[in-house]
């Protein structure tokens, strides 16, 4: 295998970095960026693994060195959300740590980092406890290190500002001056751990750690590396899914074409694997652009040659109109509906979504005699090393897949389908390859974000409170991604928004129905919790309506008071059950801060809108202004409670990006298909919000000490049907559908 | 074709086809990628450079159209721009950060003509740039932080 020319892609902070960690620039130059490197994969033991820099690694997720510099490996990949920063945050206040002497390093794909899937907002909930452990071992470490040297007993010794004291005496000896013999002491197994009061930089505020590599232009990214004699790839994939090349018109010879090869693919339940199609190979991105643009194929037949995206949706509707598949029924909904008082029905339709993160996709490959090693922005880089030693037939111990940054992924790019292009394409050429997206490709080849439908039905009582409730939801499931008999949605797609609706009214049912799609399907931030919310949302604000009540007060009503939400058939991790008063708060909490029953000028409303997701609480108010016709988002406001929290600028700055998402998935987002084909190939066709209609957002975070939860994911589901509760109350339209119709 | 770029100030040579977008000519033969490719129509702003000072879409500007004119890429930026760069990092502005290249080049246009815009002023230089992260209310609080240094 190659052995990449510069040291591990890491990030340092701070000004004050100690001489040996200076800034490890990528290289920069006429040969342009080369990264890679070894992250060292540490051994358990430590001593065993002493070297002349007598490194302290007393596990897989920190190393000291013999200068006092840590290196903090992140396993999860950096797609914007703050991962790499914030597990080094959690790792550096346990092990006292000063912060300018923090190098991040990022691990490659290997299962004794344990589950490295970056996906459903759960890296700071799986990894809280393990890296305050990592960090507490190399504490203890030093502080016995430092009793030993002294001759004092090391329940004597404390460690602060990377440095161990001995508190009797006034003695202090740094961090570096400890490693040498810390190195030698056994790991403690179960290390204490610091209390909340005595937190350092969990909870604190900071600058992520590639801010400077960032705006110097010097962050890595998918499409930034390169090897030595690397080709470009840009493939023609079929444009209905299924369909197989029947014949191409081979492009005349030309400067800078290496190759054209003719890819097998996979159609629907195809997992990850490839689409196929032609792959044209030049010596430059450009070349290799242009020709394919220009490449003429004919592509066989399709059994979803006649996928139409708006039959889908009639479909969708015919299914939420008759009875589904059962699962929750509680009381006596057909005899309590059948008693007197106000029906109210509504039906909801959310359209397809792609992605569109700013990098499409891309991989570099490399497939040598030794094994595969791959440069790519994946979310999961275990699993892709799973898939690409299965391609090759080789060990995953042949194979190794070194992590980016990710340049937006939103699920995406955990589906690695762009990676496994590059490996074949490197395997045939017998060198290494990147494969490029360009924006055409990555809009009409997605894993689309389903489109669904939602039928809700409320029998009133004279006070307005709903004596019996309906509601159905239909979408095609993700799963058939994976096998395309599987139509039915999933029991966790269902529990995003549906099965756990938190308003339990005596006679209560619930109904489901799946259906095939004619293109893939993937999750995409905040999946299935998209249509859930918004369509229980804006029922809930239906049923105020219908009630003659406020609908914040409405909701209140409803909620139980306090105490955990029982999903019959679910079982929450521990700690994490949906917990009433805890969303009763952050609707409360919304409320007041929005200034929710103030006057507004003329032409200003609002909208409200609260979802659990993803073990988190957000509740946003969505503030528009009527304008001549025009109706635009001026300010939102958010509350979040995610237990635990780590950077609170983070958590912040992800409640603002889930607003722009939801704004856009609101107001513009819809991916249509007609003979199997994706009608929009780029921002024109599928546009997104822009900065002029980017409203002022204001966060709250909820101070708590409940298990940490997510932040990535849970601030979308809230923003599209507080978006269109808003316009409901600006104008008196009931908008239904997503997005937003004229 | 043989091309001499000035980029930041360096005479840069390089041997493509004319037709080349400067976008791939600064990527793959000058090395200098902090340019971003984003939607290869202009319509994204992911790779805006400037050219004699105008933020300029590289992903449709042939190199051919560029010979001798003054680029500016993100790589220079720091030196001159420091307080804008500054601002950025200050305000935690970047998420992924792959856009604030061409978020970066916009604003420095922006405030090189216009060193105190007004709100509409920051909307209209900076909606040819998408962030799909979010992360305009950022970007907007760092123009006007730099702004304000220079009122």
């Amino acid at each position: 295998m190659i052995r990449p020319q510069i040291q591990a892609f890491t990030a340092t902070h701070g000004r004050g970095a100690p001489a040996n960690l200076s800034r490890r620039r990528f290289m920069q130059g006429s040969t342009a960026l080369v990264l890679g490197a070894a992250t060292p994969v540490l051994g358990a033991a430590a001593g065993a693994n002493r070297d002349p820099q007598a490194t302290l690694a007393p596990n897989v997720f920190l190393a000291i060195d013999g200068d006092g510099g840590v290196t903090i490996t992140a396993s999860r990949s950096e797609m914007g959300q703050g991962v790499r920063t914030a597990l080094a945050q959690i790792v550096a206040d346990e092990l006292e740590a000063d912060w300018s002497a923090v190098t991040v390093a990022q691990a490659v794909g290997d299962p004794v980092y344990g589950d490295q899937n970056t996906d459903g907002s759960q890296s700071i909930r799986l990894l809280f406890d393990t890296l305050r452990q990592a960090g507490a071992a190399a504490r203890e470490m030093l502080c016995e290190a430092a009793a030993q040297e002294w001759g004092v007993p090391a329940a004597e010794c404390g460690a602060a500002e990377h440095a161990v004291r001995h508190q009797p005496s006034g003695r202090k000896l740094g961090y570096a001056q400890l490693v040498p013999a810390a190195a030698d002491l056994p790991v403690p197994a179960n290390p204490p751990l610091k209390s909340r009061a005595d937190y350092r930089y969990i909870g604190k505020a900071q600058v992520h750690v590639d801010a400077n590599d960032v705006v110097d232009g010097q962050a890595a990214f998918g499409m930034d590396v390169t090897l030595p004699n690397m080709a470009h790839a840009v493939i023609v994939r079929p444009p209905v899914l299924g369909a197989k090349v029947a014949s191409f018109t081979e492009p005349p010879a030309q400067p800078g074409l290496i190759g054209v090869e003719t890819l097998d693919g996979v159609g629907l339940g195809g997992t990850f694997q490839p689409l196929g199609g032609v792959a044209v190979i030049a010596d430059r991105t450009w070349t290799a652009i242009k020709i394919a643009d220009a490449l003429q194929v004919e592509w066989g037949e399709s059994p979803h040659d006649g996928f139409d995206s708006t039959t889908l949706a009639g479909q969708l509707r015919e299914l939420v109109r008759a009875d589904g598949e059962r699962m929750f029924d509680q009381g006596d909904v057909e005899a309590s509906f059948a008693a007197d008082g106000q029906d109210v029905e509504a039906l909801y339709e959310t359209a397809f979504l792609s992605h569109a993160p700013m990098e499409p996709p891309c991989a570099l490959a490399n497939v040598t005699a030794a094994g595969c090693e791959v440069w790519a922005p994946v979310q999961d880089p275990q699993s892709t090393r799973g898939l690409v030693a299965q391609q090759l037939g080789l060990d995953p111990a042949q194979v190794t897949v070194r992590v980016t940054l990710l340049g937006g992924a939103f699920g995406r790019k955990s589906k690695p389908d762009f990676v496994l292009e590059a490996v074949e394409l490197s395997k045939r050429l017998a060198r290494p390859i990147r494969v490029t997206w360009r924006r055409e490709d990555d809009i009409q080849h997605d894993y689309y974000h389903a489109a669904s439908a939602q039928y809700h039905k409320a029998k009133l009582d004279a006070e307005g409170r709903p004596t019996a409730w309906l509601q159905r939801t239909a979408f095609p499931s993700i799963q058939t991604t994976f096998n395309k008999a599987a139509v039915a949605p999933a029991g966790w797609e269902l529990e995003m928004g549906f099965s756990n609706l938190p308003f339990r009214v005596p006679n209560q049912r619930f109904e489901y129905a799946g259906i095939e799609p004619g293109v893939r399907i993937g999750w995409l931030r905040s999946v299935c919790n998209i249509f859930h919310s918004f369509s229980s949302n804006v029922f809930i604000d239906e049923l105020a309506a219908a009630a003659g009540q406020d609908p914040i007060a409405y909701r209140l009503a409803l909620l139980g008071e306090s105490g955990a939400l029982e999903v019959p058939g679910t079982q929450p991790p521990e700690g994490h059950a949906l917990d009433l008063g805890r969303l009763r708060h952050v609707i409360e909490r919304a409320r007041d801060a929005s200034d929710w029953n103030a006057a507004r000028a003329a032409g200003r409303s609002l909208g409200f809108a609260v979802h659990h997701s993803f073990r988190s609480y957000v509740a946003a108010v969505v503030e528009v202004q009527e304008d001549a016709g025009a109706i635009n988002a001026e300010r939102v406001h958010v509350v979040l409670d995610c237990g635990t929290y780590i950077n609170p600028d983070t958590c912040r700055a992800q409640m603002e990006g889930a607003v722009v998402f939801g704004l856009s998935i609101a107001m513009r987002g819809e991916i249509t298909m007609r003979d199997g084909r994706v009608q929009q190939d780029n921002f024109d066709g599928y546009p997104v919000l822009r900065m002029g209609e980017s409203p002022d957002i204001t966060v709250e975070l909820v101070a708590s000490d409940a298990l940490p939860a997510g932040v990535g994911e849970p601030g979308v589901p809230p923003v599209p049907p507080a978006f269109m509760n808003a316009v409901f109350a600006a104008t008196g339209n009931r908008h239904r559908t997503l997005p937003v119709r004229a | 074709m043989a091309v001499e770029l000035m980029v930041n100030g360096s005479r840069r040579r390089l041997e493509a086809p004319e037709d080349t977008p400067l976008l791939w000519a600064l990527r793959d033969d000058l090395g200098l990628t902090g340019t971003k490719f984003g939607c290869g129509r202009a319509l994204c702003g992911a790779c805006t450079v400037r050219v004699e000072g105008v933020a300029t879409r590289s992903c449709q500007m042939p190199i051919s159209a560029v010979q001798g004119k003054a680029i500016a890429t993100i790589e220079g930026l720091r030196e001159s721009h420091p307080a804008l760069v500054e601002a950025w990092v200050v305000n935690n502005v970047p998420q992924c950060g792959y856009c604030q290249a061409g978020q970066l080049m916009s604003a420095a246009a922006l405030l090189d003509g216009n060193p105190t815009p007004t709100d509409a002023d920051i909307d209209a230089a900076m909606s040819g740039n998408i962030c799909r992260c979010g992360t305009y209310g950022r970007i907007r609080a760092a123009i006007k932080q730099v702004a304000e240094g220079a009122a």
